[in-house]
């Protein structure tokens, strides 16, 4: 079993970490997610689903693709924010993934 | 209260609300069903969110729910009979940041429930366009405007203190257009009166 390193106030360390990198990125998807966070598609989907049931993060389809994002109508959005950034700051590690992560456009059929 | 499937959205709304009260659920209806019940049908929604705003059991909810013939499926309550869906999401019941909400009741023959006020249905609304950029959402808050009493002075304060003044500013346009266009259409033409 893991030895967990950090805490994770939001009730799981996958819950916690999900909302870390989406307070990080803005808004992600579920296998962004977990290739960010090396954690199992199907545990990262769980992590979403219930955020989303504690109406913490919302999704919305694009193409086949459901973009998560915090909820910026969640009642205490700003102090939330604050908060993650405040959890992510010890996080090295993922602040340096989520920094090696290509977010800019990339003009269509050029060359890698 | 027999519901059916010719039960209106209005009628399952104050039945569930009522089976709730009678057992001791305080809940406040929100989201889609409500901005229906203020558009007076103009806008239509399936769904029924009920935001509990007391503590209670998941099995005092279902009795609640089976005494007007809903059953839980997953998340949500289902009728055999009604094309309406309960659910009831997580609180706090809050608009953006504003969480002081004073819900209005609405009464009829099928019960009563507590339902959010015009004025904080379009704010609701007004949150999907604010922060989703959902232009349904905006033509729902002008829909509300038009066709209940909204407090556009209290929409205004909220929408600056969220930090959507621009926002505002453009919900206020789109009411006034839709306000005249209203009328034009509503007025008779000069060629019908004077024959």
């Amino acid at each position: 079993m893991e030895v967990k390193v950090s805490s994770s106030p939001f009730g799981g360390r996958t819950r916690t970490r999900a909302l870390l990198a989406l307070r990080l990125l803005g808004e992600s998807y579920p296998r962004e997610l977990a290739r960010l966070l090396e954690a199992p598609l199907s545990g990262v989907q769980k992590a979403l689903a219930s955020l989303e049931r504690d109406g913490l993060v919302a999704a919305r389809s694009l193409g086949r693709t459901r973009v998560f994002r915090i909820e910026p109508r969640y009642f205490a959005f700003d102090a939330l924010q604050r908060f993650l950034e405040r959890l992510a700051e010890p996080e090295a590690d993922l602040r340096a993934r989520v920094a090696a992560l290509r977010r800019r456009p990339r003009r269509t059929g050029k060359p890698l | 209260m027999i519901l059916t499937t010719r039960s209106s959205l209005g009628a399952v709304a104050l039945a569930v609300g009522g089976a709730l009260r009678r057992h001791g659920i305080p809940a406040v209806l929100t989201g889609g069903a409500c901005a229906s019940l203020h558009t007076r049908g103009a806008y239509q929604s399936r769904d029924m969110d009920f935001i509990l705003v007391g503590a209670t059991t998941q099995a005092r909810l279902d009795t609640a729910m089976a005494s007007v013939g809903f059953v839980r499926k997953g998340d949500r309550y289902v009728h055999p009979r009604v094309v309406f869906y309960v659910e009831f999401p997580r609180g706090p019941l809050a608009i953006g940041s504003d969480y002081r909400i004073a819900p209005v009741e609405r009464r009829g023959r099928h019960g009563r429930a507590l339902i959010l006020s015009a004025t904080d249905s379009c704010r609701d609304r007004l949150a999907a366009f604010y922060h989703w950029n959902d232009r349904s959402s905006l033509d729902v808050a002008v829909a509300i405007a038009l066709r209940s009493p909204v407090r556009l002075a209290t929409v205004r304060r909220w929408s600056i203190a969220e930090g959507f003044a621009a926002g505002f500013a453009e919900f206020l346009r789109e009411v006034r257009r839709t306000r005249v266009g209203r009328r034009r259409r509503s007025k008779p033409s000069p060629r019908r009166t004077a024959r």
